[in-house]
Parts: structure tokens; C-alpha cells; sequence
């Protein structure tokens, strides 16, 4: 008798219809949809890309980045992370079902320079600001990493609730018996990654999302990401390069960290290429500061200064610095930013609408009707072979029990 | 929640009653009733031990860490409450298990490894192809619901042998008995906390001068005795149970654990079932549970 291979007992297409195409990446790509069968409501299906040996699809098994996300968001439930509906696995391929977000940073930033440029209203980046936080503080008092949180990973639905999306990337940092390590080949993309990772330091920690969130702030003031480098490529012996033009792109803001603001610094393991930056004592005298680099940038948006409370101000300009500090011993924890004054000014509450007062309504989604064939299983790029995403480098195998 | 237990999928969808487990496979075992009866199997707890046996086996030879394997044993004891095992080939779904356990506890292990070390002690029922380690993983997966964080009892103790003083022998043999409970259903019926509390206590209250606690079978006698005392007794009888001790620390435990909020009579529970795992040990079942597991897998193509 021939043993019968895997059927799923849920069929993607039995409970919903495929509407489009969202976007891609290199894990896959995500369709929007909407349920069928009694299933109401808009989705978003992220199909992971199936592993092919020649030109037929083969059970290669599943990355580890996949096994993370689906685990981590079959866990996870809080108003500021994205809800997972169900995970479909059909016809060798993984379906992560999600509620459907019309939003994301990404393109909300993008919206305030198209076709002209005008600032994102002050309350509103309050209001995601604090979302985006109390997400965070929810992923971190339950020891998870996102590691790579960006404008586009951040979602707003059309409730203007912000959700923390995309957490193919995230990790549990508890784990005693292990420590952490960067074994990972792409953590956090680069505009967005703290001084520690570029400095090559081994340790994750929370602050590594919160210098992150930083970012984002500035982001959403400038609409410009504030520390855009360019990112240095793997050389062919896959040595991980040190970031040179991002870390410089920070220096030039920030200015050169030094031990005294930092007493870490020295022991970082790359802290002798910060030394050989082009910086020299004439630069420094350049360098801008995040004071001004702030005032600047709030003076062209033209704030209105009513209502006063929204209006981010000095208090904006000190959290943004404590977010944006170098030490991440010293950078404020997801806890200390919610509570900083920047929030609680004239006493006034946050909305848990980041659209609330808004005039302008931001487009759609953009969806492409071309595509609706979730099934298509050609997809270009695929990787070969079984190898998990993660490198099997550096990991400790000190076994605790003998048998 | 990933670390938090009271939130998590294992609390809320993997933590059942005895009965409630009982039904479970019961209902498994009607729907296939002319299967059951056909391959006859031996006592669920001397599979227990075959299965564990084959999986050290299998984590000896790729060195694996003790927690991979402990999440790998609960996915297996989580995925036969869903598929009835004479449907499965038990050797492919301990390979998955390991090889998915090792995904989720960061020690990542290439598939091909996987199979070819399974291949290995496992000839006969592991095929060279990796694509069928792979489906069985979907298989796995989409079972278990995607629910793969896994709590175990080694935090709880971790986090509690400084609280309790333990010595560094005494923090060995809990965290053997710990290792020993993945034999059982305990961790399909209790919190990870309340098995550390019963593994603290077993081993507090042993002296562990003698080593390996299963070995000695004087040893379980010595825990029965124990459960014999603290059975049905209220927590604030169990200070006369410290006193008689001579040892200070097994007093302080016993205060400890009548302050703390932990469920005493799921302690009881779990030291009585340990003490059983500690008889049946050993009784050389291993054979007869190799051969049935082998006819029907064979039979039923199952290797292929």
C-alpha cells in the first residue's frame, strides 16, 4: 500500500479569493484578499517562496526565518502587532494568512513628498509614534527582538491603528542557555541599524529596535531617512564588511561618539575602523548636531503651534536624542520612551487614531490585478538547495545532558 | 506568549485533564479501530521509552542540546494526540521532530544531516530522499497548528536554585529528573513551573549522593515515600514533613513552596507519576516494541 503524501485539510482557495498582488520580497511575495465561504473581511496571504530543485518544487524544508514567524506570530496578540487569521501550508508552500493594514509608513512618508512636499501632521506622528512603542513594549516584555523595524514593516490600517508587521526577522532573546549572536547574515536593514551592530558587536538587545524607532521619528519629521548610508556588500569570501559610509552618515549628525558618552565604545570589536573614518578635527567643527539637524527641519515643516500639545517642540527634540543615543545602555527602553513628556504634554492623551483630525486621506493600497494567481509556483529567484537561512557559524554546541 | 506562559498556545491549547487526554486518544484509536486491532502495540509509557531511547540516540550522534531534544519529544507526544501513530512512520516523525526542534531552540541542523545520521541508525526506515523528512515537517506543522514555542521546566529551575539554595548536585539531579519527565505525559498536563517544583523537591528532598536516580531503584522507593507524605496533606502540614528532615534547606523549600501559589496537589500528581516512570524502567520491552513498530510501518508501506 502506497503511503499517501501530505494534503492540507485547508485549502487556500476555498476560503479566499485573491483580489492581487502586493509587493515581494526575498522571502516570497504577499497577495491581498478577501474571504469566501461565509469569510468576511480583507486579507493580506504572504506566500513564502517554495524551494526548487530543477524545475519541480520539492519539500526542501522550511527556512528557519519562516519556522520563527510563524511560531512568534502564532504567539503573539496585541492591538500594535499585526494579527495573524491562520497559516495554510498547501502544495508545499506556506501561507501566512493576516488581517489586511491599507497603510505602511513607507508609503505615508512617501505620499508627503509626492507630488509636492508637506510635513505629516505634528499629532499624527505623535499618535504613531506611541503606537508603534507600546507594540514594541509588548514584543520586548515577551523577550522578542524585532530586529528590523522600518517604515515599510510598519502598517496602519484604515482605523489609523499602527501595526508592527513583518516579523520573519524577529527572535526570542531570553533563552539562557544560549546567547545571542549575529550569526545571522542581513539583520535589520542598514539605514535603520544601531551603532552597536554596525560596530560589530555580538550582543542583540532591545535597544537595537529602539535606536530603530529613532530613525523612524526622524523619518517621519524629514520625511527623508536621516541616516541614509550605503551599504557595503558582502565581499566573495562572505566576510561580514564593516558599514563604513552608514556609520559615517550618523557621525556627520551625531558627531564622533566617545568613550566618555559611551564606555562600551572601546570594546567594540570594530572600533578601530571607527577611527580610520575620513573625520577629521575640521569636520568635527562641521558637525551639524542633532539640535540643529532637529530645529532645521521643524522650522521647514511649519508646524502650526495649536493645538500646543501636538506640537513636538523640545520635548520631541529630547526624546528623539535619547532614542538616538549611542550607548545602548544608556538609550531609552520602550517602557522610558512611553512615559517621556513628548507624550503627556498639557496632559492631553495620545489618540489611538493616528488619522484623528486629519483632512487628508491617504491612497490605498496599491494592488496589482495582474496577478492574482496564488497558485503560480514559477517564481523568479528562487533559492536552491535546503540550507536554513541562518548560518550554522558561532553557535555554541556544548551539550548539557550526556544521554 | 512567546515568554510568557499564562498567554501562550502551550497553556491555552496544549495543557489537557488526564480524561480529557484519555479521550483524546481514544477517539483516535475508534476512528481507526480495524488498524488498532490489527497492529497491536505495547503500553503507551514502554513506547515512551523506546521512542526516547532512539531519539538520544538520534541527538547523540549530531550532538544536539538537551533542550532540542526536549522540544523535539514534546512535538512528538503533541502530534500523536492529533494523528493515530500507526498512520506515521515513528522513525521519520522522530527525525522531523528533532530536525524542527533544533529550528526553534537556535541550534539549526541542515536537513541533509538529519537524514543522513537518521539513514544511519535507522536504515530501514529512513529513505535517502530529504524531501520526505521535508513533507513530514508540513505534516508536523500544520498538526500542531503552527505552535511551536515550547516552554520548559529547565527556566523555572534556572531561575529558582538560587532562591532555594540548591547545591550544584542537587540543581544536576533536577534538571536529570526534568530531563526524565519528557518520558511521560506530564508535559501535556501540567505547567513547566509545577514540573521545575517537583524535579526541586524530588531531588532536595533525595540527597543526591546517589547517582543517576533511575539506576537505583531503592530510589523509588524513597520518592514514594515522599509522595506517600505529602499526599492529601494540606500546605500547611507540610512544615511537620520539613521539620523531620534534618536538612534546613528542605525545611525552607517546604515553607517556600507553602507561601508560594503553586498548585501542591499537581506536585503530588507529578512526583507519583515520575516514581512510576522509575518503575517501569528498564523492563526490557525495547524488542517487542521495535518489531511491532516495524511490521506495520512495512506493511503499511509506511517507509517508503
Amino acid at each position: 500500500m502506497p503511503c499517501p503524501g501530505y494534503v492540507s485539510k485547508v485549502k487556500v482557495q476555498d476560503r479566499y479569493n485573491v483580489v492581487g498582488f502586493i509587493s515581494s520580497g526575498t522571502y516570497g511575495r504577499v497577495y491581498k484578499a478577501t474571504g469566501r465561504n461565509g469569510k468576511s473581511g480583507e486579507f493580506a496571504i504572504k506566500k513564502f517562496k517554495p524551494d526548487k530543485e530543477g524545475e519541480v518544487i520539492q519539500y526542501t524544508g522550511i527556512s528557519q526565518s519562516a519556522c520563527r514567524e510563524m511560531a512568534l506570530c502564532s504567539e503573539l496578540c496585541h492591538p500594535n502587532i499585526i494579527d495573524l487569521v491562520e497559516i495554510i501550508l498547501e502544495d508545499k508552500c506556506i501561507f501566512m494568512v493576516f488581517e489586511y493594514a491599507e497603510h505602511d509608513l513607507l508609503q505615508i512618508i512617501h505620499h508627503h513628498t509626492q507630488p509636492t512636499r508637506y510635513p505629516i501632521p505634528a499629532p499624527t506622528i505623535k499618535s504613531i509614534l506611541f503606537q508603534l512603542l507600546n507594540g514594541l513594549l509588548y514584543l520586548h516584555s515577551n523577550w522578542v527582538l524585532h530586529r528590523d523595524l522600518k517604515p515599510a514593516n510598519i502598517m496602519v490600517t484604515s482605523k489609523g491603528e499602527v501595526r508592527i508587521g513583518d516579523l520573519g526577522l524577529a527572535r526570542l532573546f531570553y533563552k539562557p542557555l544560549h546567547q545571542l549572536f549575529s550569526g545571522d547574515k542581513v539583520v535589520v536593514t542598514i539605514w535603520y541599524r544601531a551603532p552597536e551592530l554596525l560596530l560589530g558587536s555580538r550582543h542583540y538587545t532591545p535597544a537595537v529596535d529602539l535606536w530603530a524607532v529613532g530613525c523612524i521619528f526622524a523619518e517621519l519629521l524629514s520625511l527623508r531617512p536621516i541616516f541614509k548610508g550605503e551599504e557595503a556588500k558582502m565581499d566573495s569570501k562572505k566576510t561580514v564588511p564593516f558599514q563604513r559610509n552608514q556609520m559615517q552618515k550618523i557621525v556627520e549628525i551625531l558627531g564622533m561618539p566617545t568613550k566618555e558618552q559611551w564606555p562600551g565604545l572601546v570594546h567594540q570589536p570594530e572600533y578601530s575602523q571607527l577611527q580610520s573614518l575620513p573625520y577629521t578635527a575640521r569636520d568635527a567643527s562641521n558637525v551639524r548636531g542633532l539640535e540643529t539637524w532637529y530645529w532645521t527641519i521643524l522650522k521647514s515643516s511649519n508646524y502650526p503651534m495649536e493645538p500646543p500639545s501636538a506640537y513636538p517642540g523640545q520635548q520631541g527634540f529630547d526624546l528623539l536624542s535619547r532614542l538616538l543615543e549611542y550607548d545602548p545602555t544608556k538609550r531609552l527602553t520602550a517602557r522610558e520612551a512611553l512615559q517621556h513628556p513628548y507624550f503627556s504634554a498639557n496632559g492631553e492623551k495620545v489618540s489611538a487614531n493616528c488619522f484623528d483630525g486629519m483632512v487628508v486621506q491617504y491612497p490605498h493600497r496599491r494592488v496589482s490585478k495582474d496577478d492574482n494567481d496564488i497558485r503560480t509556483t514559477s517564481l523568479p529567484g528562487t533559492k536552491r538547495g535546503g540550507l536554513p537561512d541562518d548560518s550554522l557559524v558561532g553557535r555554541p554546541t556544548k551539550r548539557l545532558k550526556e544521554g | 506568549m512567546a515568554a510568557n506562559y499564562w498567554a501562550s498556545t502551550q497553556r491555552r491549547h496544549w495543557q489537557f485533564t488526564k480524561d480529557a487526554l484519555l479521550d483524546i486518544r481514544q477517539k483516535l484509536e475508534d476512528e481507526d479501530r480495524a488498524l488498532v486491532q490489527q497492529y497491536p502495540l505495547p503500553d503507551r509509557r514502554v513506547q515512551s521509552h523506546f521512542f526516547n531511547q532512539q531519539l538520544v540516540k538520534l541527538g547523540r550522534r549530531m550532538t544536539i542540546r538537551q533542550q532540542a531534544l526536549a522540544t523535539a519529544q514534546v512535538f512528538i507526544r503533541r502530534f500523536y494526540t492529533k494523528v493515530e501513530i500507526r498512520r506515521t512512520n515513528p522513525y521519520l516523525v522522530m527525525a522531523t521532530a528533532l530536525y524542527l526542534a533544533c529550528k526553534m531552540e537556535e541550534c539549526p541542523q541542515h536537513i541533509r544531516v538529519v537524514v543522513s545520521e537518521a539513514r544511519s541508525i535507522w536504515s530501514e526506515f529512513i529513505v535517502s530522499d530529504i524531501s520526505k523528512l521535508g513533507e513530514c515537517e508540513f505534516f508536523m506543522i500544520s498538526e500542531m497548528n503552527s505552535q511551536l514555542i515550547v516552554h520548559h521546566p529547565y527556566r523555572s529551575l534556572v531561575e529558582l536554585q538560587s532562591t532555594l539554595n540548591m547545591a550544584q548536585e542537587e540543581v544536576s539531579l533536577a534538571w536529570s529528573i526534568i530531563n526524565d519527565h519528557y518520558l511521560t505525559d506530564l508535559p501535556l498536563l501540567y505547567p513547566p513551573h509545577v514540573v521545575a517544583v517537583t524535579a526541586i523537591f524530588l531531588a532536595m528532598v533525595l540527597k543526591p549522593t546517589q547517582a543517576g536516580l533511575h539506576a537505583a531503584s531503592n530510589a523509588a522507593a524513597t520518592l514514594s515515600n515522599v509522595s506517600q507524605a505529602i499526599k492529601g496533606v494540606e500546605p500547611s502540614q507540610l512544615n511537620d514533613i520539613g521539620a523531620t528532615t534534618p536538612q534546613g534547606k528542605v525545611q525552607s523549600l517546604v515553607k517556600w513552596l507553602g507561601e508560594s501559589e503553586i498548585d501542591i496537589k499537581a506536585v503530588v500528581d507529578c512526583s507519583q507519576e515520575i516514581i512510576s516512570l522509575y518503575d517501569i524502567w528498564d523492563q526490557g520491552n525495547e524488542k517487542t516494541c521495535r518489531e511491532q513498530i516495524a511490521r506495520y510501518v512495512k506493511a503499511r508501506g509506511l517507509d517508503k
